[in-house]
Formats: structure tokens, C-alpha cells, sequence
């Protein structure tokens, strides 16, 4: 009695009610460091989460990497200009297009770079224009910089010269010394106009073509090389008052705002690909560790059940659950993001082979990202353990005397409300407001990642009766008969397990489905669009030339962007005859270069109607006011313009591939080839397809990956918790086989109820996509199912999952060593 | 029964389930425990002694009477209320899954202590492991430590707050006879030397004759009482009556 009165808690009741009302007595010092008690002594059934959060936490901070590293770059050929002065507008992105910016008219570019030119300190002031070249050797187009440009520009580099003269004539090029070429030789060039042949009057150490003279468009960029020892802020400010409004002054890392258009819009996408990586992760990472938490829940319940005995209130219990997970997050985000830092350089660099960076594209190992990621895989384990601490913090003090095996009730009330609605609001986005909106593939996304939680969450309402279904042709033998029931019984562990198995069937199936309803779709359109048996299409240059297009008959467009105020467009010249459907006008009457036939979409944001005589602008900086003589519901761009008009204020456009009725032979040098339009149509899916499938064998990849962890986390951690089960069968008359042979076919079931799930999802969405698609182009859509990727992300998972249960198993049955 | 007990029952139901199928496990059941004495429930299978030691413990909520643990009446106080109350005056030893099998003994016995927001210091933990003598053992994890052992360290974790009262449920019903009894004699020395109260629930005469007094029940019911430290002959013929009585 002594020995109790000296107790801190002299006062007992009074003492610990205060406490309790207060809450500080709940909140347990000792909480955090016997999460890490806990987790340490634990490693084993902590290994799935810590996987799972490593993994993310690498690709996420691999991708951060390279997201960080992803800037703008001032183009090697303004490297020796001091300043730039640029055009004040921005061209932009408009629907995840780029555009170049607004040029100034030659004349005034020029009468601005004279006024530049004339600051103290500025050496040369040099427009900067730009155009098509690409010399042809030996029957084949030269592959790499395939820009054109006037002499004066090589001393923005500087590209000094490694041999000969400066061109001095319109017959006369310098070229890249990498071409191997001397002074003297001659060689041909393709331009806008057609090939013709130059003469090689010098070879510079760097890349493009450096003429006399040439027939450009308006300048966008006016470089200003400077003196030795001028001082540049001096002549930043003296041109940004020469310029006033008329340009920006740009000079040291701000100067990177000249990048092509090109790289911009390479980045961009490189970005839309990462992020969707990113999100992808970041939601499995979330739901393998919340399922693999929920099932150490329930797994533990009797342990659990004894802190709540000793004196864990509901709120230690929770803290205690999250201080795991902050103990795992901790160390998978740090291994994660060290494995990504090593990763990146060499992801960078795949990224620029496949197309989705920039040349010049190098990762930089910067600290911000990587300190990001491993917040980020904090974030991420504490999401995934929520649903988790709640559970555990129910658990009640008796469930540490009882030897509960039966889930008694694997359905909560939330589960219930939640599974409901999101699978509700999946089946809606997928199938009715997916295959309305114009972001089919987004809406099908979100609407699969819903179905995907939703299905998820009611798998435990769900898979009885589908076990029943599933394991009716085995139900009669014992072995099928013990299936069945454990399945039934320990219906949380079958729903831990099938839910990864749907996870993975359901995106593999989605996003395979998809791209091939797509590709489908797309061919479908082009067939629908050409409507000629033949095509002159360009081979190894980015369009084709004039000299190429008059020597065929067909049809064909000459791209270009104009500008309507600040607003870039993008053009079309025909010529001929032209399928696009008339809404409004008369397509007849766009003749001259004072006309245009608008697109739908552009005459409503525009606020255009029929004769409306509007200001555009074009590529060699004119203002005209065009008259809207037609509105037209599909046209192959925002604007159609006369094929002329085009030609006069754009000299340096290059043709889309001519479509013919017959086939005619190749015009010599014009580096193109004729090909049936079907056959065309195989080799863009081909070329497109290989990015695509790049991109989508890395997702399906990486949701396997996480599926294999989470099934065998939770298969192992099952099996090792049925060991008294095991025996017993074994001591009741069964083989080790018959024994193992169980464990099989319940896991075989498991498998094949997630992936009847997982194939329930993507079908859903699918049919959204290909509902979508047929509404946008008009033609019926088939669905289209891969089973051959069906057949090996299913049969993957199924290995694993029989690997995962037999092993453990087998080992628990084997007689203990002497 | 008297005003000074540690913990006591006043007119305690317990009844699982509704309507027909209601079963009353115990039955308007008032006794008291004295402070420092050791008392053991017994009774046949089904008689309500594992009820009887839920209730008395707050682990259960009863369906009608009172339990006043220490002064406390727990039908006044909130669940979290209860757990700060089992965490600080009532310590548990149950027949098995005793300890949480990532902790070693040392931390498992500090386990009350560290969720009471308390540093533990080393030397309380290791004079409360020497006290059931594992002083030695402190580091190792459950699994490593013999049935017996894994009893001791239970007991010297039920120790460790200095609680009113510790509730024993068979707690030698996993153990081999040798072993037992050296858990009883550790069970009868805290409260010979400590004065601490230790209530019992076993369905072993020999376990109970360690015991002060020995409480009987059937059906819910308090049906008989021994005091003064009876024999388990004696116990062992009280419990076979009860037993034929029941069939």
C-alpha cells in the first residue's frame, strides 16, 4: 500500500479524469518512439509498404529531376550575342499546341536593328531569319539542323568560318564542316521553293545552312553582339529605349525565351507523359500501402486488442499506426529518392532518344526535387496508413482474448457509403460523360481510377458471391470444397489480395485498350480524310518542297500560322478542290489573298460571321483585313487561306503530304516517295506507335511491378498467419500435396476474381473512349480489347500469386529440424 | 465486504443477446475484493467467471449494476476515460498472447509506462524483470523466452504502474505443471510482500489453492465462497458438486 501511494497519480480518480478531459494524458509521449519499437520488430510484414513507397518515391523524384532540369535554354546560336531583342508577344500554347510569336515586318526589323546598331558598344545589331534548308547528298536529305539562314546571323554564335569565304552570291552556301564538304564543291539544297545547287563557298563548326540572300518571312529576333569590355546593362538599357514597346531586351539566362517553338513543344509534352507517370505512381504508391496496412490491421487485431488492454486509448492507436508509417516513410523515401537521383541521368537521356526532350536536354542533380519526393513519400505513406489507424484505433481491449479468425464484419458503414460512390461516379464519367466531352482520354482515366477505388472498396461485399460463381466447378472434391470455404471465411484477405490483381488487370487493359481504339480511330480518319488511293509523302525533310508539289497533281495543304490580334491560328492554304464541310459561305469565293474560310470553333471564339473583314497578320509580319467568305465544321485548321496567299507572306512553308488518284513517278531530288495511302497510314502508326507503346509498356510495367509487391506482401503475411490452419488440415488426413494444392487454387481464385474485376473497370471506361471517339469523328469505333497483354499481366500476377502462398506454405509444413 | 475494497460488485448482469436467445452470463452478482488479498474465480465452463473478470476489469461494460474499481464508479466514465483507468490502476496476465512479439521484455513491461506519456527509466524496468527474476533476459524478443518466462514478464509488466489491481485470466492455463507453479508463487508473493490485490480466474484446484479465498460460480451466480486458504482437495470436491449439479 505504501509503495502505491508514492505513485505519481496520488489522486487517482481526480487526477487521470483531468487528464483524460484535457486529452493530454491521450496523446502519449511515448508514442512516436513505440511506433519505432514496433516497426523495428516487425521488418518482415513492413517490407511490402516499404517497396511500394520506395519505388514511388524514386520514380517521383526521378521524374522531379528531370521536371527541374526541364528549362529553357538560350540556343547555341545566340550564345555570342550579348542581348536579344525580341518581339513583345508570346506565341504560347493554345490546346497543347505552341506557336512561334507575332515577327515585325522585315522592313521595320530592319530599320530597328540599323537604330540598334548605332548604341555605343554594340559591335553588330543582325535580324535574325530563319528558314528551311537541308542539303540532299547523295540522293538522301542530310538528317539533323535543317535551318537556313542569312551570313550575318553565323556571328551570333559566333560560327566562325573553318575554311573558305562568306557567300557572296545567290548561288554561293556555307555549310556545317560536318557535312564534309569543301570549298568549290557544289551541292544540293532543298528550300521552300524546290532543290536547286549551290556552290560551297566556305564550311563553318556549327550546324545549318548560311546563304547571301534569301526569300524569308519577318524576323522575331534581333542580336546584338558587343564590343570587348562593353558594358552590357548599358546596352540593355539604351535598346530598351531604342525598342519601347515594339520588343523585349533580353540578355544573359533570360535570352533562353528564343528557344524554337519546336523544343517547347517537345517539353511540353515530355511533361504531359511524366506527370501522368507521376500521378499513376503516387496513386498506387497510396492504395498497395493503405491495403497492406488495412491488412496488418487485421491481422494484429489481437494484439492490438492487448495495447488497448495495457492502456492505449483510441488516439494512441492511431498515432501509433501513422508513426509506423512515418518510421517506413521515412527510410523507403530516403532509399527511394537516393535510387532516383542515380536513375535520372540515364532516364533523361532515354527520354531524349524517344523524342520527349529536347537535344540539348541534360538532368541536373538539384537538392529542392529530391527534398520534394521524399516529403512527397512521407505524404504518401501517411495517406495510405488513414484508413488503417482508424480501424485499428475500433479495435477493442476484449479482441486481445479472443481467437478471432473470422472476419466478422469486413463491410463498414464507410466502406459501404464510400465503394458506392466511387464506383457510381466511375460508371458515370466513363460511360456517359466521357464519350461527350472533348477530354475523352482524361475523363476515361479518372473515370477507371474511381471504378478502381470503388470496386476496391466493396470487394469484400463483392467477392462472395463471385467466389461462389468462380469455384462452382471445384466445389464438390475436399480440396475445393476447403477453397471455397477459406475464401469465404477469410473474406478481408481475399479482398487484399484481389485488389492489387484489379488494380493492375484494370489500368494494363485500360491503357492498352486504349491506345489501340485510338490508333483504330485514328486510321480510321485519315482513310476518311485522304480519300485518294495515292501519297506524295515527304522522306527524311518535314514537308515537301513546291518544286515537288506542282510536279504532281493532287491535293495538298501549306501549313502556316497567322495571327488574329495577339492570337495565333494555325492555316491552311489549298488550292482546288476541298472536302471540308460548309456550315456557311461558299468555299468558291476563297480566291484571292484578301479572303479566308474559317473553322466553326475559331469564327465563335472570334466573334467572325460571314463578311466580316477581320485584321490578320502573317508570318512575314503584313496586316491585311481578310474577308470570311465560308465557316466550315471540320477543316484541317483554324483558318483556310488561298494557297497563294499563304505562299506570298510565308516564303519559307513547306506542304503536308500531296494525296493523288494515281500514281505518278517521284520528282528527282525532291526527297519523297509514293505510297498507297493505306500502307502511308501503317508506317505513322508504326513511327507513332513506337513512342506510345514506349510509353505505355513503361506504365503496365511499373503497375505490375507495384502489383507484385503488394500480392506477395499480403499472400506471405496470410500464409505465415495460417500456419495452425495448415497443420490441422495436415493432421486431418491431407497430403503435403493436397495441402498445397489448396493453397494454389484459393490463391488461382483470388487471381482470377481480381482480374474479373479489374476487366470490368477497363471495359467501362472503354467503352466511354470508343463512345467518345465515334461521336468526335463521326464513324463507329470499335473497341478493342489486347488480350494477348491481357493473357500476360493476368498470368503474371498468377505466378506470383501461387509463389507467394505455395513457398511459405511449404516451408510451414516442413517437420521442424532436430 | 466492506467500504475499503479495491474493487466491488454491485448487482452486476451481463446478458448476451436479445429475446429467446438471450443468455444471462452473470446474474446480479455483488462481491468486493479486499485490498492485498488474493482471491480465485472458478467455476464449470459457461458460468460467467471469464464475464465476471471483464466486467470487474472494465474490458466490459455490464448491462445493469455497478463496478467501483478504487473509488471509481466505471459506468461514469467515458471509453477513453476507461482505458486511462486500466492503463494506470489495473494490471492484466492472460493465459497466452500475452506480449506483443515485436517488443523485447524490457520494452514490453515498459509498454504502460511509455503510453502514459512516461520515460521509463532503465533501472525500474530492470528491478520490476528482477523481481519475477529475468533480469538477465530483458533484451530478448517473446519468442525467444520459454512460456514461463513470457508469464513473468507479463506479470512484471502488470507490475510496472503499481496498479490497484491485477486481473489474471488461467493465467497458467499454457504451462506445464513445474512452471505453474513457480507463476502462482511469484502471483501469491506480490501479494504477501507487495499488498498487492490480485484477482483469479482458473478452472485448477491446485492453481486456486494458492489463493486467500476461492469464489464459486454457476449460471452466473455467486454459489459458494472459500476463505482462509483452503486445500485443493478440498477445492477440487467443491468444484466436482458444482460440475454434476450443472449436468
Amino acid at each position: 500500500m505504501l509503495k502505491r501511494a508514492k505513485k505519481p497519480v496520488s489522486a487517482p480518480r481526480e487526477a487521470w479524469q483531468v487528464q483524460g478531459a484535457t486529452g493530454r494524458a491521450g496523446r502519449g509521449g511515448g508514442s512516436p518512439a513505440l511506433a519505432w519499437d514496433l516497426a523495428r520488430g516487425r521488418w518482415g510484414s513492413l517490407i511490402g509498404s516499404f517497396l511500394a513507397l520506395a519505388l514511388a518515391a524514386g520514380i517521383l523524384s526521378m521524374t522531379g529531376l528531370v521536371f527541374a532540369s526541364a528549362r529553357p535554354q538560350v540556343p547555341g546560336r545566340y550564345a555570342g550575342a550579348a542581348v536579344l531583342v525580341k518581339t513583345p508577344s508570346i506565341g504560347g500554347e493554345v490546346n497543347g499546341l505552341f506557336y512561334p510569336d507575332k515577327p515585325w515586318p522585315l522592313e521595320r526589323a530592319r530599320s530597328l536593328a540599323e537604330r540598334l546598331g548605332r548604341i555605343p558598344g554594340v559591335a553588330a545589331a543582325v535580324p535574325d531569319r530563319v528558314f528551311y534548308a537541308q542539303a540532299v547528298i547523295g540522293g538522301k536529305p542530310v538528317e539533323g539542323d535543317t535551318q537556313g539562314y542569312l551570313w550575318p546571323s553565323a556571328a551570333l554564335a559566333p560560327y566562325r568560318l573553318a575554311a573558305g569565304r562568306p557567300p557572296a552570291g545567290p548561288g554561293e552556301v556555307v555549310v556545317s564542316r560536318a557535312l564534309g564538304l569543301a570549298p568549290g564543291q557544289r551541292v544540293t539544297v532543298l528550300t521552300a521553293d524546290g532543290p536547286a545547287s549551290y556552290s560551297v563557298s566556305g564550311t563553318v563548326a556549327g550546324p545549318g545552312y548560311f546563304f547571301a540572300q534569301a526569300r524569308t518571312g519577318g524576323a522575331r529576333v534581333i542580336g546584338l553582339v558587343a564590343e570587348a569590355g562593353a558594358d552590357i546593362a548599358a546596352i540593355e538599357r539604351a535598346a530598351q529605349a531604342v525598342v519601347g514597346a515594339e520588343g523585349r531586351v533580353l540578355s544573359g539566362e533570360s535570352r533562353s525565351a528564343t528557344e524554337p517553338v519546336a523544343d517547347v513543344q517537345m517539353r511540353w509534352f515530355g511533361y504531359q507523359i511524366l506527370s501522368g507517370m507521376a500521378i499513376l505512381v503516387a496513386f498506387t504508391a497510396v492504395f498497395i500501402v493503405a491495403s497492406t496496412f488495412a491488412f496488418g490491421v487485421a491481422q494484429r487485431r489481437r494484439e492490438l486488442g492487448l495495447l488497448r488492454t495495457v492502456g492505449a486509448t483510441p488516439r494512441q492507436m492511431r498515432i501509433l499506426m501513422h508513426g509506423e508509417a512515418l518510421v517506413v516513410g521515412v527510410a523507403a523515401a530516403a532509399a527511394g529518392v537516393a535510387l532516383g537521383a542515380a536513375c535520372a541521368p540515364g532516364f533523361g537521356q532515354a527520354l531524349v532518344d524517344l523524342g520527349f526532350q529536347p537535344r540539348s536536354f541534360a538532368v541536373e542533380i538539384q537538392w529542392w526535387p529530391m527534398a520534394a519526393c521524399f516529403a512527397a513519400g512521407l505524404v504518401v505513406a501517411q495517406l495510405g496508413v488513414w484508413a488503417a489507424s482508424r480501424r485499428a484505433a475500433k479495435v477493442a481491449p476484449l479482441e486481445a482474448l479472443r481467437e478471432a479468425v473470422v472476419d466478422e464484419r469486413p463491410m463498414t458503414g464507410g466502406r459501404w457509403a464510400f465503394g458506392a460512390l466511387f464506383t457510381i461516379v466511375g460508371v458515370v464519367l466513363g460511360v456517359f460523360i466521357a464519350g461527350e466531352s472533348d477530354s475523352v482520354i482524361q475523363y476515361s482515366f479518372y473515370a477507371a481510377g474511381s471504378l478502381i477505388v470503388g470496386l476496391s472498396l466493396l470487394a469484400p461485399a463483392v467477392i462472395p458471391p463471385l467466389v461462389r460463381v468462380v469455384s462452382w466447378p471445384v466445389r464438390s472434391g475436399a480440396i475445393g470444397m476447403l477453397v471455397r470455404q477459406g475464401a469465404l471465411t477469410a473474406v478481408r484477405r481475399t479482398a487484399s489480395t484481389a485488389a492489387p490483381v484489379l488494380v493492375t488487370v484494370g489500368f494494363a487493359v485500360l491503357v492498352t485498350g486504349m491506345v489501340e481504339t485510338n490508333v483504330g480511330a485514328n486510321g480510321l480518319r485519315r482513310a476518311a480524310a485522304a480519300q485518294a488511293a495515292w501519297v506524295l509523302a515527304p522522306q527524311g525533310t518535314p514537308g515537301l518542297t513546291d518544286a515537288a508539289v506542282s510536279a504532281v497533281h493532287g491535293s495538298s495543304t501549306l501549313p502556316t500560322t497567322v495571327y488574329a490580334g495577339s492570337r495565333p491560328l494555325s492555316a491552311a492554304g489549298v488550292a482546288g478542290r476541298n472536302r471540308a464541310h460548309v456550315i456557311a459561305g461558299d468555299l468558291q469565293n476563297l480566291r484571292d489573298g484578301r479572303t479566308m474560310a474559317v473553322a466553326e470553333w475559331t469564327a465563335r471564339e472570334q466573334g467572325w460571321r460571314i463578311g466580316t473583314a477581320a485584321p490578320v497578320t502573317f508570318e512575314d509580319g503584313q496586316s491585311m483585313r481578310l474577308t470570311v467568305v465560308a465557316v466550315l465544321e471540320k477543316p484541317p485548321a483554324d483558318i483556310l487561306l488561298s494557297r497563294q496567299a499563304v505562299r506570298d507572306h510565308d516564303p519559307t512553308a513547306l506542304t503536308d503530304p500531296v494525296y493523288l488518284a494515281a500514281p505518278t513517278p517521284v520528282p528527282l531530288d525532291t526527297a519523297a516517295s509514293i505510297e498507297k495511302v493505306t500502307d502511308r497510314m501503317a508506317s505513322i502508326e508504326e513511327h507513332e506507335d513506337k513512342l506510345v507503346w514506349v510509353f505505355v509498356l513503361i506504365l503496365v510495367g511499373l503497375s505490375v511491378g507495384y502489383s507484385a509487391i503488394a500480392i506477395a506482401n499480403t499472400l506471405m503475411m496470410a500464409t505465415a498467419n495460417r500456419t495452425t490452419d495448415l497443420r490441422v488440415l495436415r493432421l486431418s488426413g491431407a497430403t503435403t500435396g493436397q495441402v498445397l494444392r489448396t493453397v494454389a487454387l484459393e490463391s488461382a481464385l483470388v487471381v482470377a476474381i481480381g482480374a474479373l474485376l479489374g476487366i470490368v473497370v477497363a471495359v467501362t471506361a472503354l467503352v466511354g473512349i470508343s463512345t467518345g471517339l465515334t461521336n468526335m469523328i463521326g464513324m463507329t469505333v470499335g473497341m478493342i480489347l489486347p488480350w494477348p497483354i491481357i493473357g500476360a499481366v493476368v498470368g503474371i500476377c498468377l505466378l506470383l500469386a501461387i509463389a507467394a502462398s505455395v513457398i511459405p506454405a511449404r516451408t510451414v509444413l516442413r517437420p521442424p529440424r532436430p | 465486504m466492506t467500504s475499503t475494497d479495491t474493487v466491488r460488485l454491485w448487482s452486476v448482469s451481463k446478458v448476451y443477446g436479445s429475446g429467446d436467445q438471450a443468455v444471462a452470463a452473470l446474474d446480479s452478482v455483488t462481491t468486493g475484493f479486499a485490498p492485498g488479498t488474493f482471491t480465485a474465480v472458478m467455476g464449470p465452463s459457461g458460468s460467467g467467471k471469464s464475464t465476471l473478470l471483464h466486467c470487474a476489469a472494465g474490458l466490459d461494460r455490464p448491462c445493469d449494476g455497478r463496478v467501483v474499481i478504487d473509488g471509481t464508479d466505471l459506468g461514469t466514465l467515458t471509453e477513453n476515460e476507461l482505458t486511462l483507468l486500466r492503463r494506470e490502476r489495473v494490471g492484466f496476465v492472460f493465459q497466452s498472447f500475452n506480449l506483443v512479439s515485436a517488443l523485447t521484455a524490457e520494452q514490453n513491461v515498459a509498454l504502460p509506462l511509455r503510453l502514459a506519456g512516461r520515460r521509463p527509466g532503465v533501472a525500474e524496468v530492470r528491478s520490476a524483470l528482477a523481481e519475477v527474476g529475468l533480469a538477465e533476459r530483458a533484451g530478448h524478443r517473446p519468442s525467444e523466452l520459454s512460456g514461463g518466462q513470457q508469464q513473468r514478464v507479463a506479470i512484471a509488466r502488470a507490475l510496472i504502474t503499481k496498479p490497484a489491481v491485477i486481473f489474471a485470466d488461467e493465467p497458467t492455463g499454457a504451462l506445464d505443471t513445474t512452471t505453474s507453479r513457480a507463476v502462482l508463487k511469484l502471483l501469491r508473493g506480490i501479494v504477501d510482500q507487495q499488498g498487492q490485490t490480485v484477482i483469479m480466474v482458473t478452472h485448477d484446484p491446485v492453481a486456486a489453492a494458492y489463493a486467500h479465498r476461492v469464489l464459486f460460480l454457476a449460471d452466473g451466480r455467486v454459489v459458494d465462497e472459500l476463505t482462509g486458504g483452503p486445500g485443493a482437495e478440498t477445492i477440487a470436491a467443491r468444484m466436482a458438486s458444482l460440475e454434476v449439479a450443472a449436468c
